[in-house]
């Protein structure tokens, strides 16, 4: 039986529903988290609704989203899919904003908690949101220092922001991850109390931005047959790594390395490791993705090429010589 | 517009109790499986349909079932061990979407042509080339004429429900039924929904399996599937009859899953005004989501309703004709399309209609293809063209029948070039050297640009390295599987030289066909360029098309053939592929009371191959990276020189291990040190081993590897694993000094 049947959604649309969409990285536990709070909802706050992903075949790092559709105990849950009008927004990283236009089919008086060092007025900008409020937390640097998940620190704040009870939200976090119960509720505590918000009432600065579907250049007037590619126009070439990457890239120090070669045989991501007349000139970060194979390779790890997690060697000579490549 | 009954899904007191349950659909699947407590399942995963087996699994390694799980080698497979099961008097059951459900085409009509009652859930998906996974009725649109029962499920709770009602249903009338669910919109979709308390009431439900014919009554012996000439069409006719009884007992059976349930359901549900005059009709997710349009437009003055389809197979002509009575105008959404002709429900609702004198006019949309998600306001949108076709202003719109949601594109794109295709046609690196130095390697241009794998993915590790030793020009071609969905998301491309993907598993024949007539053209004098061809499969691709890689080889068509060995098939979740390792946790293959995991050995792929006899065959690993350019550089002459060759890789998946992605040079190396993977070739029959990790005093035990390899191993090196260890350790042992005996001799 739900603990709560009185619980009141923060929005209804004309359907009944609370429109929640989670914007995230494949490999940053959003789909855990939305599971969990969907089952919350349900089991404890007497609610009803849907939990939808974009499900497909992204791999870890590529962007993904999720939403949770709460209605009141009752409501006929028909519709399926993430949600193309969300209420509440929340953007793992803020880079997704620009990249995936996450202002499409807001909300006027929107919720928007955004993982990011910066404040809520730059980050209305970048949103361009209509009106709202903006929640600001670096949740990265939480899940760091916590030990725990991205995930964590940015349910915790959604929770916080759906007033759902502290309690039976911590309750749930420790029953599904029970090895990380400690790290997870520190996250949690630390979300909340760390968060930046900021009130945008409609001023007329941004105009209300309705959901539209991606429609590429190719359509059935000019797509090649059977959708071959023309490689030479239409390459990843313009693909940049460094936004699906979680971490940094390795530090490559020129002065120490033997231009052996062996980073180059172990790279997942081949490009990655830039060579010029067989010498070895750095790590190209729009490649990389961080996954330091060849910093365990190199017969030189730590001095010609480190993690930068990792505290550096002796030998190594400072940042001024070390040298990260870009297009 | 009478209101009649068939429509009416009314609301009934379950005389069973009923609980709350939350999952998604193909969790909900797994669920009355266990519930209805089969006997049997053939299984292989496909996605969007995946999960509804792994559940089973898991349950079963739980101990919550005892259903013999029998994870296949193709999806042909995966029916046929169902048919087997079914012909035995067994209760079987199998889950499939799409390409699988087109694999298994030809046991199909076989399965209702011998009057095997079974259960095989669709989740939907689109077929195509170029490659789709999601959302798409094509798979079940193929179904129509296979003599199957069609139940259509638009919702959870409607996929745990047809479950439980179609395998009553088959076994009533001795006929295979197909619970079609939408793939990814129901399949993935997680819901509140209600389902039998009590698995003994589900059972009880469905009773026993009714007595038929047995292939265990060895005192009166049958012949099953003989040979037919003329007499076949008299089981065409049994065939219809028997779908006309199913016509007959189906709405019984809807009446008893009512009343112990109190979940009421019909041929046919109507949705909407009385007095509707515009109709829409879709099956599944789309007819539910077009209800939320309905209530909209409905307040808005406006006649329309929804008529939604349960039932495809029988056809429920009367019921369908009656619940579109009194429209002008009926749209007929389907999520297929009959290229060049009508589409299949249109045609039959039409033909139904015309039958009784109907006027209403009928136009047709394909929708929701490839996934595109129908919202409410899309069906909104549709029932506006409805209401004043053809008086639309969109000229397409006024078609009677188009695409909802396609585009045309911009005629005037031009985008400038901004890769320089990799011919390296200038490389001589390999001709004549037999040293290699690395640092050399760095002068020959990567074949591929950007790729979306996960961080620390072996892929193309190996295939970076391995292209390194190949000079000039080279065409690839790829079986379905991470390689290519990484590197080809529409409508850009990862490769710096022409690719092909054809299908999961046929990579080897397709190859064979684009060599030949390279073969002819060169003859020809048409082509002049000397083009190196690779195929690149993963483990997953050599059990589903094991048989045409061995084709390949019998005939040594002249090109290489690349296995990344990830032990799983990573593309689809994690299941377990027959190279994995016993005791390997997989999606599949859980640890469990009743499982400790895999249950087989590893396959051996190589010494399977050796049988063909064919050129060439090696196993290389990034561990040992100036041996792989070597093998890069024979295989390339090997080819040249019309062989065949199949190579295989240790490929790490950090994702789907559970491994950090820096252990994988490690991990490789540990396999490679614990023989797990030697590092061998076979040249015409003669095994040459390339490294020896006992000579040279490194052979670990092969627990060293699971400790790097993650946590889909790493329970392996824990106490109650000792017995499985074992086995593995004394398997690998016994290969590998079966290895160094070919090797030590001269004829092997």
């Amino acid at each position: 039986m739900p603990e709560d049947s009185k619980f009141k959604l923060p929005f209804e649309d004309g359907l009944g529903f609370c429109n929640i969409l989670l914007s995230a990285i494949g490999g940053d536990g959003a789909n855990m988290a939305a599971k969990m709070l969907f089952k919350l909802g349900v089991m404890k706050m007497g609610l009803d609704g849907g939990y939808d992903a974009k499900y497909g075949s992204e791999k870890k790092g590529t962007p993904t989203d999720v939403s949770v559709r709460f209605c009141r105990d009752g409501t006929v849950v028909r519709s399926v899919g993430p949600t193309t009008h969300p209420h509440i927004l929340v953007a793992f990283h803020e880079s997704l904003i620009k990249i995936l236009r996450l202002n499409k089919g807001l909300y006027p008086n929107a919720i928007v908690i955004v993982n990011s060092t910066k404040a809520p007025e730059k980050i209305r900008d970048i949103l361009e949101l209509h009106s709202g409020q903006i929640i600001c937390l670096d949740a990265s640097k939480i899940a760091e220092e916590t030990r725990s998940r991205l995930n964590m620190p940015m349910l915790a704040m959604l929770c916080n922001v759906l007033k759902f009870p502290t309690e039976a939200v911590e309750k749930a976090v420790e029953k599904q991850w029970p090895k990380a119960a400690e790290a997870n509720i520190a996250a949690f505590k630390a979300a909340v109390n760390s968060a930046q918000k900021a009130e945008f009432p409609e001023d007329g600065k941004y105009p209300l931005v309705p959901f539209s579907r991606v429609r590429g250049e190719l359509g059935y007037l000019n797509a090649l047959p059977g959708g071959a590619i023309e490689a030479l126009k239409y390459s990843t070439v313009k693909r940049n790594n460094s936004e699906a990457r979680q971490g940094p890239c390795p530090i490559f120090n020129e002065d120490e390395c033997t231009n052996c070669g062996m980073c180059m045989t172990v790279c997942a991501d081949p490009g990655a490791i830039s060579w010029k007349d067989k010498k070895m000139q750095g790590v190209d970060p729009s490649f990389c993705k961080g996954c330091m194979r060849c910093v365990v390779i190199c017969p030189r790890t730590g001095r010609a090429l480190r993690d930068p997690h990792k505290k550096e060697e002796k030998t190594q000579q400072k940042d001024k010589n070390t040298k990260a490549l870009s297009r | 517009m009478a209101k009649a009954a068939v429509i009416e899904e009314a609301k009934v007191k379950a005389s069973k109790p009923q609980t709350v349950w939350i999952g998604n659909g193909n969790e909900a699947v797994a669920h009355a499986i266990v519930q209805i407590g089969y006997d049997g399942e053939g299984y292989y995963p496909i996605t969007p349909s995946s999960v509804a087996g792994q559940e089973v699994a898991k349950a079963f390694a739980a101990g919550k079932t005892d259903i013999a799980f029998i994870p296949a080698t193709s999806e042909l497979a995966a029916i046929g061990v169902c048919a087997g099961m079914a012909i035995a008097g067994g209760r079987a059951v199998d889950v499939t979407s799409a390409n699988g459900l087109l694999l298994k085409a030809e046991e199909m009509p076989a399965i209702a042509g011998l009057s095997l009652p079974m259960v095989l859930n669709l989740s939907t998906r689109d077929v195509s080339a170029p490659l789709n996974i999601k959302n798409g009725h094509t798979d079940l649109a193929a179904c129509l004429g296979f003599g199957w029962l069609i139940l259509c499920a638009p919702t959870v709770q409607a996929t745990y429900d047809m479950n439980i009602i179609a395998i009553k249903l088959a076994e009533a009338v001795n006929l295979p039924a197909i619970v079609a669910y939408d793939g990814f919109h129901t399949s993935h979709a997680n819901r509140k929904i209600k389902v039998f308390a009590e698995q003994k009431d589900v059972r009880e439900l469905v009773g026993e399996k009714p007595k038929g014919l047995s292939i265990f009554d060895v005192d009166h012996p049958h012949t099953f599937g003989p040979y037919m000439n003329d007499d076949l069409i008299n089981t065409k006719v049994q065939l219809e009859a028997k779908m006309a009884r199913a016509y007959e007992v189906l709405p019984g059976i809807f009446k008893q899953y009512a009343e112990h349930s109190g979940r009421s359901y019909n041929f046919v549900e109507r949705y909407g005004a009385d007095d509707a005059e515009v109709i829409m009709v879709m099956i599944n997710t789309g007819g539910e989501t077009a209800k939320d349009a309905v209530d909209r437009l409905n307040k808005r003055g406006e006649k329309v309703a929804v008529v939604i389809p349960k039932v495809l197979r029988p056809f429920p002509e009367k019921e369908l004709v009656k619940a579109v009575a009194g429209a002008r105008m009926i749209l007929v959404g389907e999520r297929v399309s009959q290229y060049g002709a009508t589409n299949y429900l249109a045609n039959e609702l039409g033909a139904a209609l015309q039958r009784v004198g109907s006027k209403a006019e009928i136009i047709q949309r394909t929708y929701g293809v490839g996934g595109l998600t129908l919202t409410d306001d899309d069906a909104e949108k549709l029932f506006e063209i409805a209401i004043r076709w053809p008086n639309v202003d969109d000229p397409d719109e006024q078609r009677r029948k188009w695409y909802y949601g396609a585009w045309p594109g911009d005629i005037e794109s031009n985008p400038p070039v901004t890769i320089e295709a990799v011919t390296a046609r200038d490389k001589q690196l390999n001709i004549g050297q037999d040293k290699v130095n690395l640092r050399d390697l760095s002068e020959m241009t990567c074949r591929f640009e950007k790729h979306a794998a996960c961080p620390g993915c072996g892929i193309f590790v190996n295939l970076n390295l391995f292209l390194r030793g190949i000079d000039g020009p080279v065409v690839l071609m790829f079986n379905t599987g991470c390689g290519m969905v990484v590197t080809t998301g529409y409508p850009n491309t990862t490769f710096k030289v022409p690719y092909f993907h054809n299908l999961f598993h046929n990579a080897s024949s397709t190859a064979t066909g684009v060599v030949e007539m390279y073969k002819r053209f060169r003859k020809q004098g048409k082509i002049k360029e000397d083009i190196t061809f690779i195929a690149i499969s993963g483990d997953g691709g050599a059990d589903i098309g094991m048989d045409q890689v061995i084709g390949a080889a019998l005939r040594n068509d002249a090109f290489i053939m690349l296995e990344y060995d990830n032990k799983g098939y990573m593309n689809t979740g994690a299941q377990l592929c027959y190279t994995g390792i016993k005791g390997q946790r997989n999606s599949n293959a859980y640890i469990g009371p009743q499982q400790k995991g895999k249950t087989t050995h590893h396959k051996d792929t190589i010494e399977i191959l050796r049988g063909t006899h064919c050129s060439y065959l090696f196993q290389a690993a990034e561990s040992s990276p100036v041996d792989m350019i070597r093998k890069a550089r024979k295989a390339q002459q090997t080819a040249r020189d019309g062989g065949f060759v199949y190579g295989k890789f240790w490929s790490t998946c950090p994702l789907n291990w559970g491994m950090k992605e820096s252990n994988g040079p490690a991990a490789v190396k540990a396999a490679v040190d614990s023989c797990l993977f030697p590092l061998y070739e076979v040249e015409k029959g003669i095994t040459t081993l390339n490294y020896d990790p006992e000579k040279r005093n490194k052979k670990v035990p092969v627990t060293e590897a699971f400790k790097l390899m993650g946590a889909g191993f790493g329970h392996m090196v824990k106490p109650d694993f000792a017995d499985v260890v074992a086995d593995v350790q004394g398997e690998v042992d016994r290969r590998w000094k079966r290895l160094k005996g070919m090797a030590e001799s001269e004829i092997l």
